[in-house]
């Protein structure tokens, strides 16, 4: 640990208030009382002192007050609050299980807010979908999408429909870290950008941060999408399952030890291929046109201190025009975690978790000639983190992060007209390591901060080659001045980045607050990719002596405003300003596939983005719902293209709306509707036209980049969910439950431009005639399309 | 490898049943027209021909205006004095270079050229050399059953085997039945046997990727991909050497101009200007640049006609 990590964690224990001699925690578990889930992010308040906490990722809350008479209140959307009583005499554990609003019974009414984190908690720019609300948003052939439903957020956007990952504040798809239960996803995609890779049925909670990320996270510099699946029910055993229109899905979950250990495994498959069969003889020789992913977890509590949790997820998606030829990806995760207690007021959590994604092309039908290319991308970390209650006052988060990487970015061997040929690129390792702490002080009841520092290293090593280029002309490949073998493990580059982080909240009475953060982020991957939406083949490549760290420094400031006695609206404004460094471009025609040269190809420059969010919530009666708008910038500047000024990124939208509504009528039907706009993004067009040798070539004069607009987006989709009966004729109630969803997509069939192009056309030009000249505009999803699907639950 | 990820943005094309693609009418910044010079010329023994030309906006259908007041040479840089005048020829901003029995074709492998062309005060030059090609060795079909999506085809292969020795770039042409194959999706080029410059393939037969870049695949009416060759038709592959940095210009105009359209556009690159290798080296001050390019290019090539009863055993 640095010096200055040192005088911080010195610091943070002097500056803590004042500690009074006899104080005792109170620490325990919020659980659901159905399933025994742990509920992640439930409020614990001490309505005497008017402070509070909140459990962690692990259900796990530690509150260390004076001792005295309390009243304590859990809360958490969606569930009845309950209030306990306690005399603090002696360090308590309390275990609290928390019913589920639907399973409400009549004679209990409890009386209490809904929950106003957004205005107590330091946090700002991060957002929170529970999947109960994800399943009620309309989404794209009916199938329920934990990433489609991030992009309704403020500040979040996607390149248009069919592409892969999402946007945020302005950043590219690589800067953002998606995490399942902690393991890095490197590819959320499904069918290119049409489905993710999360399975609903196995997911719990999902969580973005767009800025002001804590100090625990690091390694992107956009943002950090925490994923955390279920931990399985461990009172009963349940199937949940749905048919759709593109895969059918089926989880599994029940107790392994009753009350002590439990399983989720969930599983989907897409059949288009299926269904086709008996209709071409296509799939016949052994092509195939699927992905299918499997989802399993498993937890077992020894005691009250110790929890041991086991993930994995594994999917692949298959295009294989036989058995010989295709394509095909996947990402594969598998997570240890080991949560541990010592005493009441330390909670640590032990993380080991291995991630891999692979891509596998091949082509050739005969021995003769043939070519395989694979390229894959490991990832093995150890993460000991500690959570420390000093008193009421102040939590203390530290630990660190040990991450491994193996790259293989091509493994491509074949065989020409007989004679082998081999074109592999040698594989890289790489070490990525992390010092944090991180602390947050109540200053008073109106005042309360966040702050940390995250150390971070990054180790590029061989085998391979260092390379010196020189840069001729800007823009155009860079010249080769010298190479230097290393050998095995030795060192190509190393980075080392302070990432300092710091929020505070000043509460204007109880309804209000005004929040700003800083936050300096690091990034020491590359996703290498000059495509106007990312794909599956893009390639993950560390930084080396030329491909330096990315840094992003953002700032936010925000206002954050209830309204009604039970926080029925949530209103948040947010300002942001980010910006970067050593963004990675391209030369035109650069080679990122296979290319031992690839930094001969990249270009680096500087990045800005501000946009101001705006956020409006609905939480009680029948009508629920938000609206989210964002507008925003974000540009980059590079030597070699735009002739060095700056242009706008081809993911800058300027005005960004969305405006998502369910409504509730009664038992039996839930309507939802979700519009979007989103103004048009920039493209390049050309002035003139010249030939060569018969081809017509665009010409743009001025050399810019993204110098128009192509038309504005927008779309309406609907949906109504049709619950089966929840009561027999005889009047007891079904054990099973079901539901329809009926949906249209693009309700009005816009014909929503994603992009405009410009060609000759299809046709052979005529001899003797001049070669036509066209634009065209595509749509992705030009029409309307229907949905149906049919879920259960037993 | 981008052959490859053409076979697979082909497929995905096939599972867009949902997008569509309207043509549209749009404004685009207006601009002053810039000199074009097309020059590759070759060792073939032919009339030599360089156009020097004017840009016209995008949308202009019509033939780009020539340029017909041009001096234009090129020269010899290995075996000096010898210069190449190229002559005003019949039509628009032609030059030509006639084989005389002294020199009965262009150019010499290995040697440096270098192209001067004068309009008024402003003086362009460009810089290639006449690499070595290798010989087509055979050409070939094969017959293969069709499905729903192409019809039973007689697809053409050529073969031919690099040479040792990195660096050696090629651009192969095709004429069906003396049509040359001239659709931006047939430009077909060759970095040694078929890698690229970061990942080379030396000294073997052309990949497999290249071999079959030689066959047309139109559609019928009906959206089929129609057979590239029937029987009788003849096929003439020419082999041209090239400069690489004619392979990176011709590497540029396949991405500028080779739209597949539909679900390819996912995969698409921004639009870029192609880079020339035309230098301006004189002129006035507010001369402009030029854009184009200069390659000087030896060939080989083979002939040959489609005999269904000649086709090779299957392997």
């Amino acid at each position: 640990m640095s010096k200055i990590s040192w005088l911080l964690f010195t610091f943070l224990l002097f500056t803590a208030p004042a500690v009074a001699v006899e104080n005792y925690t109170v620490s325990g578990y919020v659980k659901d009382s159905t399933s025994g889930e742990l509920l992640i992010g439930s409020t614990v308040y001490v309505q005497e002192l008017g402070i509070g906490t909140q459990t962690n990722v692990y259900g796990f809350y530690s509150l260390t007050i004076p001792a005295g008479n309390y009243t304590l209140e859990y809360r958490y959307l969606g569930y009845v609050s309950r209030i306990i009583r306690i005399n603090l005499m002696k360090n308590e554990q309390i275990n609290v299980d928390l019913v589920p609003e639907e399973l409400k019974l009549e004679e209990i009414v409890i009386t209490s807010s809904r929950g106003d984190r957004n205005i107590t908690d330091v946090e700002m720019s991060a957002q929170e979908l529970d999947i109960r609300t994800i399943r009620k948003i309309p989404s794209f052939l009916g199938e329920v999408d934990v990433i489609k439903s991030i992009q309704l957020l403020p500040g979040v956007s996607t390149v248009g429909e069919g592409a892969s990952g999402f946007n945020v504040r302005g950043g590219s798809v690589g800067q953002n870290l998606i995490l399942l239960d902690e393991a890095p996803v490197y590819n959320s995609s499904h069918m290119l950008g049409f489905f993710s890779v999360f399975n609903p049925d196995a997911v719990k909670d999902i969580k973005l941060y767009k800025g002001a990320v804590p100090a625990r996270y690091g390694g992107r510099i956009a943002s950090i999408l925490d994923i955390r699946m279920k931990d399985g029910n461990n009172k009963k055993f349940g199937v949940d399952g749905g048919i759709g229109t593109v895969f059918s899905r089926l989880a599994v979950e029940g107790p392994i030890v009753k009350d002590k250990g439990s399983f989720i495994l969930a599983g989907r498959r897409s059949y288009i291929d299926v269904l086709a069969r008996p209709f071409t003889s296509f799939f016949d020789n052994g092509a195939a046109l699927n992905f299918h992913d499997l989802t399993l977890k498993t937890n077992y509590r020894f005691n009250q201190n110790n929890a041991l949790y086991l993930s994995g997820y594994f999917g692949r998606d298959k295009f294989l025009f036989d058995r010989e030829q295709g394509f095909s990806w996947g990402n594969k995760t598998a997570t240890l975690r080991w949560n541990h207690l010592f005493g009441d007021r330390v909670f640590s959590n032990f993380t080991f978790f291995i991630s891999d994604y692979d891509y596998e092309l091949k082509f050739g039908d005969t021995e003769r000639d043939k070519f395989h290319w694979e390229s894959r991308i490991r990832t093995m970390d150890l993460k000991p983190e500690f959570t420390y209650s000093i008193n009421a006052s102040n939590e203390l988060i530290f630990g660190g992060d040990l991450l491994y990487y193996k790259f293989r970015p091509a493994d491509a061997t074949g065989v020409s007209n007989g004679t082998p040929i081999n074109v592999s690129l040698e594989e890289k390792f790489a070490f990525e390591s992390a010092l944090y702490i991180g602390n947050e002080t109540k200053f008073s009841k109106a005042i309360s901060a966040r702050y940390g520092l995250r150390l971070s290293n990054f180790q590029s090593l061989g085998p391979g080659y260092v390379y010196e280029w020189e840069t001729t002309v800007p823009g155009q490949r860079k010249r080769l001045i010298s190479s230097r073998r290393v050998e095995k493990f030795e060192k190509i580059a190393s980075y080392t980045n302070l990432e300092p982080r710091a929020s505070l909240r000043v509460k204007i009475g109880n309804k209000m607050s005004v929040k700003a953060s800083y936050n300096r982020m690091a990034q020491y991957l590359h996703l290498i990719s000059n495509t106007t939406a990312s794909n599956p083949l893009d390639v993950w490549r560390p930084g080396t002596n030329n491909l330096k760290p990315q840094r992003g420094d953002q700032f936010a400031l925000g206002i954050f405003r209830n309204f009604g006695q039970m926080d029925d609206y949530e209103f948040s404004l947010e300002g942001y300003y980010r910006t970067t460094d050593n963004q990675v471009e391209y030369i035109d025609g650069a080679e990122i596939f296979i290319n031992e040269y690839l930094e001969a190809d990249l270009l680096s420059g500087i990045g800005r983005a501000m946009g101001l969010e705006f956020y409006l919530k609905k939480n009680t009666g029948k009508l629920n719902g938000w609206i989210s708008y964002t507008v925003g910038k974000t540009e980059l500047k590079v030597e070699g293209i735009n002739n060095g000024e700056w242009y706008p990124t081809r993911f800058d939208q300027r005005h960004n709306l969305k405006i998502v509504g369910y409504y509730n009528l009664n038992d039996r039907w839930t309507f939802s509707a979700n519009f979007t706009f989103l103004s048009g993004t920039p493209t390049t067009f050309p002035t003139d036209r010249f030939t060569q040798q018969g081809y017509l070539i665009p010409y743009n004069a001025y050399g810019s980049r993204n110098n128009v607009r192509i038309a504005n987006f927008h779309r309406l989709d609907i949906s109504a969910i049709f619950y089966g009966k929840k009561y027999r004729r005889n009047g007891k109630a079904r054990k099973n439950r079901d539901y329809w969803i009926f949906g249209f997509y693009n309700v009005y069939a816009r014909r929503n431009p994603f992009s405009i192009y410009f060609s000759q056309g299809e046709d052979r030009p005529a001899a003797g005639e001049p070669v036509p000249s066209f634009a065209t505009q595509v749509s992705i999803i030009g029409t309307i399309v229907p949905a149906i699907s049919y879920n259960f639950k037993f | 490898m981008k052959k490859n990820s053409t076979l697979v943005i082909g497929f995905f094309i096939i599972i867009a049943f949902f997008s569509c693609e309207d043509q549209i009418a749009v404004d685009l910044p207006e601009s002053e027209p810039v000199v074009v010079i097309d020059a590759w010329i070759n060792n073939k023994p032919e009339t030599q021909v360089i156009k020097v030309m004017k840009t016209l906006p995008y949308f202009d259908q019509e033939f780009l205006p020539g340029v017909n007041d041009a001096i234009v040479r090129v020269e010899d840089m290995t075996q000096q004095p010898i210069i190449f005048e190229f002559k005003k020829g019949e039509g628009d901003g032609i030059y030509e270079w006639e084989p005389w029995w002294n020199q009965p074709h262009f150019g010499i492998i290995g040697h440096d050229y270098k192209l001067t062309v004068q309009i008024g005060e402003t003086v362009y030059e460009a810089y290639s050399s006449m690499g070595r090609v290798p010989p087509v060795d055979s050409l070939t079909f094969r017959f293969e059953k069709g499905n729903n999506f192409i019809a039973d085809s007689y697809i053409a292969g050529f073969y031919a085997n690099d040479p040792p020795g990195i660096g050696d770039t090629y651009w192969i042409k095709t004429w069906k039945n003396g049509l040359f194959l001239n659709k931006p999706s047939e430009i077909n080029i060759s970095w040694d046997a078929g890698g690229s410059p970061g990942a080379v393939v030396d000294g073997v037969s052309f990949i497999r990727s290249v071999r079959d870049m030689i066959n047309p695949f139109d559609k019928d009416e009906e959206g089929k991909y129609m057979s590239p060759y029937a029987p009788g038709d003849s096929i003439r592959v020419e082999i041209h050497s090239i400069t690489n940095e004619a392979y990176t210009f011709l590497y540029q105009t396949l991405i500028q101009t080779n739209r597949p359209g539909g679900f390819a556009e996912l995969f698409a690159q921004p639009l870029a200007n192609v880079i020339s290798n035309i230098q301006l080296v004189a002129g006035a001050e507010n001369s402009a640049k030029a854009i184009g390019f200069f390659n000087v290019s030896a060939v080989s090539d083979m002939e040959g006609w489609l005999d269904p009863d000649k086709l090779p055993p299957k392997e």
